[in-house]
């Protein structure tokens, strides 16, 4: 504990101004985490928050005093609470077809027929997933677009089971950092809820915690539990997954709010709620952080999995908080901010320029907006108005973003339809810049708002690299395991020639053919007499060629500009 | 410069002549760009081969206890569990003392070679830790600014050959300083995976993959999405890796390095400079400084981190007789709060001191620290040396390039390097 600094002021000292929490509501309640529980969309928040009766803000005017701060307030600092208190660029599409189809209304034009076009579902499944395999495609482009986009927010309509079976049968530690990433990497490759798990990944771009700081190596369990609340909250309304992040244990321990006390308050998780989670830098003061932390006390962690609130260690004094004053509890300060105007722009924002396009303007925001506000704050809403709006499947919007380390390595991996165990997927993702549960620091990944910087000469590299292993050495998939079954696919398929070869795996990796000149390109060496390697490859036709040109020909297609591409 | 990239085939690979390209990702026009390139003659004329090494301290380093001002009284007061005791400081004058860890910085400072500017920082300066970092990279003090200014300083480098290595960021993302619209940064967490693998069963060693992989970049129209963007990047990886492999295999560092990220990628940096591949401009990022709570135990390992690593880093600089021509400037994005917060942490502040090191310095406490009794509204220091100022000192009196062209405005110069 700290002693008291010497110089406060009489009558400033925290034992005298802060009363006590009235003792009718002072039995501290246990938050456990809802992770196991998958509710409705749009249902009430399940995270079996405090019991005590919800204390509406008091009325302005409210007779308690008001410190407010004043340039003399070093002084005050000496008691902190008193101080707390006081205080996309030009679009050509490769593809003639593509050309075409886009020059006719962009992928728009095919929004409202029956069947979807290929584009439009690639596009859709890589921005709402991580890509799919050829017959998950088919099977997507005869819901229609409307009905593929219903598939994918009504996710709890899709069974899910195998997925949790497979994964259960790896045996991962799921307290261990790597098998972390591993987990959800494959769940993410595996996972017929594609959209779930893309929310859930921009959940976690946006309400971050690093396993680094959640309390040491016992308790890295907490960024499971983290990352399962906001799967299963992920298309909830904004206020209960703010609710939900505040109780946290991760997130406790990650900004620190389980070390903020009523005697002395501690601003980290007050400033990055409004700077980063809700209303965004510009909309909030140091005022606003004093008086947020303030107000945000009183939560802690319970053990490794449990958080507690605790009224007891609550600031009860009356504080100013965006504009409002009151005795404020955490609740008060979720509600004021996800009622907040500036809280569905900042969130809009960060929806459209991860799953559409950078750089949105007013106008392509405020469709969010107003499914924000009309529908109770409720994320399903938002996400619904965004997949179905013009923009999404505008030219403009199509291969817009580069893709990221973990849509990319999940990408290739779902694509091809890779089973094993994942064990080298970590270190790739790593490599190119994205450990899973370990972003770089509070704001995220960078590259969720500005793709561009996910791609380096290193991170380039490791894409192919990554891409060799997958298909010439195999390594990725697990100890032991060979690279993808090449010759099973071929015979699956019924490729027949080199051409058919070519364009089967630009059909569902690259929405359609290259060009005729770079699909040349790729034939030419898929043909070429020399550097052939003795291993052979027998197309359907029952003509062999050599292991390393067809090979090296799906190479070049996933390591071609487009394909780098979401 | 020429904005048409011109591409050929020599000896089987693709290389690429002056002024690559314009990547797409900045949704500039083309004039603007043009504008760009022409301002990047102006400073491009450079006239030293120097190199600068930037340290980026991320997450807010506690200046306070970094430079501590050991006699303060209202230090010990605001600080009661967090001030340095007395006898644990390391005196550099009869005020201010380096942080217990940092005896390898000390030893610099014995050794003539140690510069410390105190206070430094900018008006109005942000507690956001992203708009903080936004400021001191692009300079820009909105914090809405995109481009860096060791971007735009390299981007004036770009000579006619092409050299890779002009600059060099260790880490798995470009630093935001060193984004510029018309030149791509070398960007890499280690030597070894620097490098495209060959399908084991091509029997040129994948060759002819590549070849034909250069062949689909060039042929991407220009007008696609990031297509200088992924062009610029091939090239550069394809350039770049085959230099880094040949310094690789000739380099052995004079020293053992520390076990840790930071102390690799200094080593990096090293061979870059041993070898000659040209750096002028290296940086690595040292993170954690973000202490809200439990600051001690925190600090003191990142202190120690970053002494041992530089230590090496200058150690093997000096064994290979290369240690004259490097300088390095270590920043962080803001100092932390002065009074320590209840949970043996500290808030976000704003002024804080900063470190440069080299042979070419001159020793000496620059700018004034901020007095604890003269705080801002928040509690926190104020600013005596605007670090555009350091920036500027840099550039013109070690860098040889034109301050107010890099910097977009004239700042007074520091005197902890003499003028050439």
């Amino acid at each position: 504990m700290l002693n008291p600094v010497p110089d406060s002021q009489p009558g400033m000292d925290a034992d005298q101004t802060i009363s006590l929490t009235p003792a009718a509501a002072d039995s501290p309640t246990v938050y456990q985490q809802p992770f196991a529980v998958a509710p409705a969309q749009g249902a009430q928040f399940a995270g079996a928050a405090p019991q005590q009766p919800f204390v509406p803000a008091p009325a302005l005017g409210s007779p308690a005093p008001v410190v407010s701060k004043s340039v003399a307030r070093r002084k005050f600092m000496g008691k902190s609470l008193a101080g707390l208190v006081a205080t996309g660029g030009a679009l050509a599409i490769g593809g003639v077809a593509l050309g075409e189809w886009l020059s006719h209304g962009g992928l728009n034009a095919f929004t409202r027929g029956p069947a979807a076009s290929e584009v439009q579902i690639g596009h859709l499944l890589r921005r709402a997933g991580f890509g799919a395999t050829s017959s998950e495609l088919d099977m997507y482009r005869d819901l229609g677009y409307q009905g593929a986009v219903d598939r994918l927010i009504k996710y709890q309509q899709v069974d899910d089971s195998a997925l949790e079976k497979r994964l259960q049968a790896l045996n991962l530690n799921l307290n261990a950092p790597q098998d972390q990433q591993r987990w959800w990497l494959l769940r993410m490759a595996w996972t017929r809820r594609p959209l779930l798990e893309k929310m859930t990944l921009f959940w976690s771009g946006v309400l971050t915690s690093s396993f680094r700081k959640v309390g040491g190596p016992r308790a890295y369990i907490r960024m499971i539990n983290q990352n399962n609340f906001l799967r299963a909250h992920a298309f909830d309304t904004l206020d209960n997954l703010l609710l939900g992040i505040t109780a946290d244990p991760a997130m406790l321990f990650y900004l620190d709010l389980t070390k903020s006390t009523k005697a002395h308050p501690n601003e980290n998780y007050a400033r990055e709620l409004m700077e980063l989670f809700t209303v965004g830098v510009q909309n909030y003061t140091q005022q606003d952080v004093f008086a947020g932390a303030a107000a945000l006390t009183g939560w802690h962690i319970a053990g490794v999995a449990g958080s507690r609130y605790n009224p007891k260690d609550h600031v009860t004094l009356p504080v100013r908080f965006m504009g409002q004053t009151g005795s404020f509890t955490y609740k008060d300060i979720v509600r004021i901010l996800a009622n907040h105007p500036a809280t569905p722009w900042f969130i809009g924002r960060r929806l459209f320029s991860f799953f559409v396009h950078e750089n949105p303007s007013t106008d392509d925001l405020k469709p969010l907006v107003d499914a924000y506000v009309q529908n109770g704050h409720n994320m399903g809403a938002v996400m619904r108005a965004l997949l179905l709006s013009p923009q999404f499947s505008s030219a403009q919007a199509y291969r817009s973003r580069l893709k990221s380390p973990v849509e990319f390595t999940v990408g290739a991996y779902r694509a091809l339809g890779l089973q094993g165990d994942g064990q080298g997927l970590p270190a790739i993702t790593t490599l190119m810049g994205q450990p899973l549960f370990d972003p770089p620091d509070v704001s995220g990944w960078p590259g969720d708002k500005s793709s561009a910087s996910w791609l380096n000469s290193g991170s380039w590299m490791t894409r192919l690299n990554y891409i060799d292993l997958l298909l010439a050495r195999g390594t990725v998939a697990g100890k032991g395991k060979a690279p993808i079954d090449l010759q099973g696919m071929i015979n699956a398929n019924q490729l027949d020639t080199p051409e058919t070869f070519v364009d089967h795996f630009s059909g569902f990796l690259l929405d359609g053919p290259l060009p005729t000149e770079r699909r040349g390109q790729v034939l030419d060496y898929f043909t070429a007499s020399e550097n052939a390697s003795r291993a052979r490859i027998t197309l359907s036709n029952g003509k062999a060629y050599p292991l390393n040109r067809v090979r090296g020909a799906l190479y070049l297609l996933m390591a071609s500009p487009e394909y780098q591409l979401n | 410069m020429n904005l048409t990239r011109r591409a050929m085939m020599k000896n089987g690979m693709l290389v690429v002549s002056a002024g690559m390209a314009m990547p797409a990702i900045f949704s500039r026009g083309v004039a603007s760009a043009m504008a760009l390139a022409r301002e990047g003659e102006g400073f491009s004329q450079v006239a030293t081969d120097h190199t600068l090494i930037v340290v980026q301290m991320a997450g807010g380093n506690d200046g306070l206890s970094t430079i501590v001002p050991f006699t303060d009284p209202l230090y010990k007061q605001m600080r009661p569990t967090l001030a340095i005791p007395d006898n644990k400081v390391l005196h550099l004058d009869t005020r201010l003392g380096l942080h217990p860890n940092l005896q390898p910085l000390k030893n610099f400072w014995d050794a003539g070679h140690l510069a410390i500017v105190e206070g430094v920082g900018y008006p109005n300066q942000s507690l956001s830790h992203f708009q903080a970092m936004d400021i001191w990279q692009t300079l820009d003090l909105t914090g809405n600014g995109k481009e860096g200014w060791l971007g735009k300083l390299v981007s004036g480098l770009v000579d006619e050959a092409g050299h890779p290595f002009k600059s060099l960021d260790v880490g798995s993302m470009t630093a935001q300083a060193l984004r510029s619209i018309s030149a791509q940064v070398p960007t890499l967490s280690n030597t070894k995976s620097y490098a495209l693998a060959p399908d084991p069963l091509d029997p040129d060693r994948g060759n002819a993959r590549v070849q034909a992989l250069m062949n689909l970049y060039n042929s991407y129209p220009k007008t696609s999405p990031y297509a200088a963007l992924l062009d610029a990047t091939a090239l550069n990886a394809q350039e770049g890796s085959r230099a880094l492999h040949a310094a690789e295999a000739a380099y052995m560092p004079a020293v053992t390095y520390p076990q840790d990220a930071f102390a690799a990628g200094l080593k990096i940096l090293a061979e870059a400079i041993v070898q000659g591949l040209g750096l002028r401009v290296g940086y690595v990022t040292l993170g954690g400084f973000d202490t809200h709570a439990n600051q001690q135990d925190t600090h003191d390992k990142l202190m120690t981190t970053l002494a041992a690593g530089l230590s090496a880093f200058y150690s093997d600089l000096t064994a290979h007789g290369k240690a004259d021509n490097v300088v390095v400037l270590t920043w962080s994005e803001f100092g932390r709060r002065v009074e320590e917060n209840g949970s043996q942490g500290t808030d976000h502040g704003t002024a804080a001191p900063l470190f440069v090191l080299g042979n070419a310095i001159t020793r000496g406490i620059f700018g004034e620290p901020p007095g604890l009794s003269n705080l801002d509204n928040n509690g926190n220091l104020k600013y005596t040396v605007d670090f555009r100022s350091v920036y500027a000192t840099v550039l013109d009196r070690w860098m040889g390039a034109s301050s107010q062209e890099v910097l977009g405005g004239s700042f007074a110069t520091q005197n902890f390097l003499p003028t050439p």
